[in-house]
């Protein structure tokens, strides 16, 4: 198949400290579309074939993103550069990065946490050695985190804007701050405690995701169930400030059961606050266009990305940057399919979302 | 010079716009200081520095784009949280990117309504930067706009401020048994023995009925100070309703759509701190005497706005300060009970709306809040030039009877 892209990993959205999300093309401009991921000083080859063949995990930071190597390396691009050598896994964030080292000869598996500063030089802030308890699972072999966007403050004891979290028996918990129905409890109120949330009791939740101020989980039968705040549309709910702006998203392939109201035109958006949501205090069950059961999903600062067992990827919320990957900067409050991966006979299979941009992986699809 | 053209005379004011406007700022860029402290992550610093450059090496584009993301990533930081806990470091940051925006978009597209708009969002959601500068290019902005532009296409001066809304109840009677006082100039110290100290409430008349707004303020006048002027606006018949909401739109937007034509929705410019947005108009008004019986500084006293239509209601809720209302423009209907009936008063149970009474005072559901009868309670019309004392915690309801602007002194 001559010209389509290889299978690998892509990205898509804001790049404004020059951290590696397509080609190199366009300087730190944001990617509105899908582009093969290059990542420099993988090793001595093409940086896209190597970026393809050798990154495993992609963690995304505002400003630099790093990422997890086949050999064990992590490979830091952005306004944090550099490489460490022995790392399984990496917490990123702008004050600090966490970083899971990897047992070694005379060292044992330990955390460390670096701040976030243009090379990571001389020692860590601090390390914690990880110690075996015997039973697995290894704490060394566990992910640092299922999914980016959490905010995790080492210096202070978990201070965390939001934060849900899977554990055993499959209940999703969550605390924080919830003005804005983020914890999907119902109330506005903060958590300072892990609450379960009673809505989604009885569902076995196989994935939990947060952004900025948005939750979402994927039960195990490919349900997706979201709440939060839908400022920029990002609940795939009416939203007003998408109603007003000039620019509307005419439905594109692939949409067509949206709910009507959706699909209003923006007239005069003042005419009926009632069917604008801004907040969703409570889980809500989110259907996508096609029908199609959620496998994956990640959450930007503001925006959502979802792969369906079909190999599909869904995305909406915040555009300016062009984390949605749809060619343009354009907010929507409805789910609409990244053309690029089905043009191209692309199978996606996994998707991590920076704060305003995008990371896939995906494979050669069945024609 | 009578051959002059009017594109040479738009050129002669754009550029003297652009001088203008440099003139406010430092003259290199080194003079255009950015200090922060650790607080604010270095990659954003980086970016500030970054947009600086370009703006002084006139790569207006260019420090457009890098604004745009300062803005951008520094309203995350802005909507983090609760707002009193937002670091004002980042309100900084934040002004600091519209500053630079508003510039780049003025000296770009000459869009100057768009430019004053971006130096408003600083205003309203940033913190003071370089002595005030964010007022100072607004003001050379407006001198600069178009003089039809400043006012919006409705001339309202037929309006009375008197109008009343259709569909509102008749003007409540106050019964003279729970008629709130009435003084005419009372001296400081019988104001502070007889209704501060006993924390009582009383009408001061006299008082404010010589302050320059009681003359000058008119749907009309105030269009024409700030009718370009962004301001938040509440849209939605209570703050305690499901359906309320909060809107940013312009002086004339909020008029034209609020007030003059009857809406089906209630606008209310309500609790904003417009004075220190427009100077301008602080001058039409005076901080009150009384104030100074009072612990704090003249610099802490909050001083809000309330610009409303006839039928605006601040539902029954108490403030952690002393108050001063003065009524500028129009009437308003007000309900007061005393903190020692927060009992019969059913407030929220929420941390949100804990100072806010879940009792609807003209249309109680007596059924649900049964021990509300028994509140005693005091009501009054306040009338332009008036002031009406609130003491610290005191319950208070207020509806507009008129088109109302009235003027609240926040002080302890």
């Amino acid at each position: 198949m001559e010209g389509l892209p290889r299978p690998g990993w892509f990205g898509f959205g804001f790049r404004g400290f020059g951290q590696a999300l397509g080609s190199e093309r366009g300087l730190r401009g944001s990617l509105q579309g899908p582009e093969p991921l290059v990542v420099g000083g993988l090793g001595a080859g093409d940086p896209e074939k190597d970026a393809a063949a050798q990154v495993t995990q992609v963690r995304p930071s505002w400003s630099f993103t790093g990422f997890l190597t086949r050999d064990g390396r992590l490979v830091l691009s952005g306004s944090v550069n550099g490489q460490l050598p022995g790392c399984r896994d990496l917490l990123a964030s702008e004050q600090h990065l966490l970083v899971l080292r990897t047992e070694t000869e005379g060292s044992p598996a330990e955390m460390q946490a670096w701040a976030a500063a243009p090379e990571l030089r001389g020692t860590p802030l601090w390390t914690r050695q990880i110690l075996q308890r015997g039973d697995p699972p290894n704490p060394a072999l566990l992910p640092l985190a299922p999914e980016p966007g959490w905010y995790v403050r080492p210096m202070q004891p978990f201070s965390q804007p939001l934060c849900p979290d899977l554990k055993a028996r499959q209940l999703v918990y969550t605390w924080g701050t919830g003005r804005l129905g983020q914890l999907g409890h119902g109330a506005l109120e903060a958590e300072l405690v892990p609450r379960p949330v009673e809505a989604l009791l009885g569902l076995a939740m196989a994935q939990v995701a947060a952004g900025g101020w948005h939750s979402l989980c994927v039960s195990e039968a490919g349900d997706l169930y979201i709440w939060g705040w839908n400022e920029s549309g990002q609940l795939a709910l009416p939203s007003r400030t998408i109603a007003e702006r000039e620019k509307t998203v005419a439905g594109a392939s692939g949409l067509s059961s949206c709910s009507p109201e959706a699909k209003k035109p923006a007239t005069d958006g003042d005419g009926d606050l009632a069917q604008f949501i801004a907040i969703q205090p409570f889980p809500a069950l989110l259907d996508l266009p096609s029908g199609s059961e959620v496998i994956k999903a990640s959450c930007g600062s503001r925006h959502t990305a979802v792969v369906t067992r079909d190999g599909e990827l869904y995305t909406w919320g915040w555009g300016k940057y062009g984390q949605l990957g749809h060619k343009n900067t354009a907010s929507l409050d409805q789910p609409q399919r990244v053309d690029y991966f089905t043009d191209n006979l692309l199978h996606v299979e996994a998707v991590i979302c920076g704060p305003w941009n995008t990371y896939v992986y995906a494979v050669k699809g069945k024609d | 010079m009578s051959g002059a053209s009017v594109s040479d005379n738009k050129m002669s004011a754009r550029y003297s716009l652009s001088e203008e406007l440099r003139a406010l700022l430092p003259q290199t860029k080194e003079g255009l200081k950015l200090d922060f402290s650790e607080k604010i992550e270095k990659s954003v610093v980086v970016l500030l520095h970054q947009a600086r450059e370009l703006f002084y090496e006139g790569k207006k584009n260019e420090c457009l784009k890098t604004s745009e993301i300062i803005i951008d990533y520094s309203w995350e930081k802005l909507n983090t949280g609760t707002w009193k806990d937002v670091d004002k470091e980042w309100r900084r940051v934040y002004s600091y990117g519209c500053l630079l925006k508003a510039l780049c978009v003025c000296l770009k597209t000459d869009d100057i309504p768009e430019a004053i708009r971006v130096c408003d969002m600083g205003l309203l959601m940033g913190a003071s930067i370089l002595g005030n500068i964010l007022v100072k290019v607004v003001n050379v902005l407006q001198k600069h706009l178009q003089h039809g532009k400043r006012h919006s296409e409705t001339r309202i001066e037929e309006l009375s401020i008197k109008k009343t809304r259709s569909d509102s109840p008749m003007t409540p009677a106050v019964k003279l048994e729970t008629a709130v006082p009435r003084l005419q100039c009372p001296s400081l110290e019988f104001f502070r023995k007889n209704y501060l100290i006993p924390q009582k409430p009383v009408i001061l008349e006299g008082i404010a009925n010589h302050w320059p707004c009681m003359k000058k303020w008119s749907l009309d006048y105030i269009q024409e100070i700030a009718g370009c002027r962004t301001v938040p606006v509440e849209v939605g018949s209570k703050y305690t309703d499901e359906e309320w909401s909060q809107s940013l739109m312009t002086v004339n937007e909020f008029i034209s759509k609020y007030i003059v034509n009857e809406q089906n929705d209630i606008g209310y410019l309500a609790q904003h701190q417009l004075f220190d947005q427009i100077p301008e108009l602080k001058e039409d008004i005076c901080i009150p005497d009384y104030c100074c019986l009072g612990n704090g500084e003249e610099e802490e006293i909050t001083i809000n706005a309330w610009f409303g239509p006839a039928g605006t209601i601040s539902p029954l809720h108490q403030d952690p300060q002393q108050n001063f209302l003065a009524q500028v423009l129009g009437r308003k209907y007000i309900q007061l009970y005393s903190p020692q009936e927060s009992e019969h008063l059913y407030p929220h149970e929420t941390q949100l709306l804990h100072n806010t009474s879940q009792v609807d005072v003209e249309n109680p559901n007596l059924s649900k809040f049964p021990k509300f009868t028994e509140a005693s309670y005091q009501s009054c019309i306040l009338n332009p030039g008036q002031i009406l004392f609130i003491p610290v915690k005191y319950w208070h309801y207020v509806r507009a009877l008129d088109i109302s602007f009235s003027v609240s002194f926040w002080w302890s």
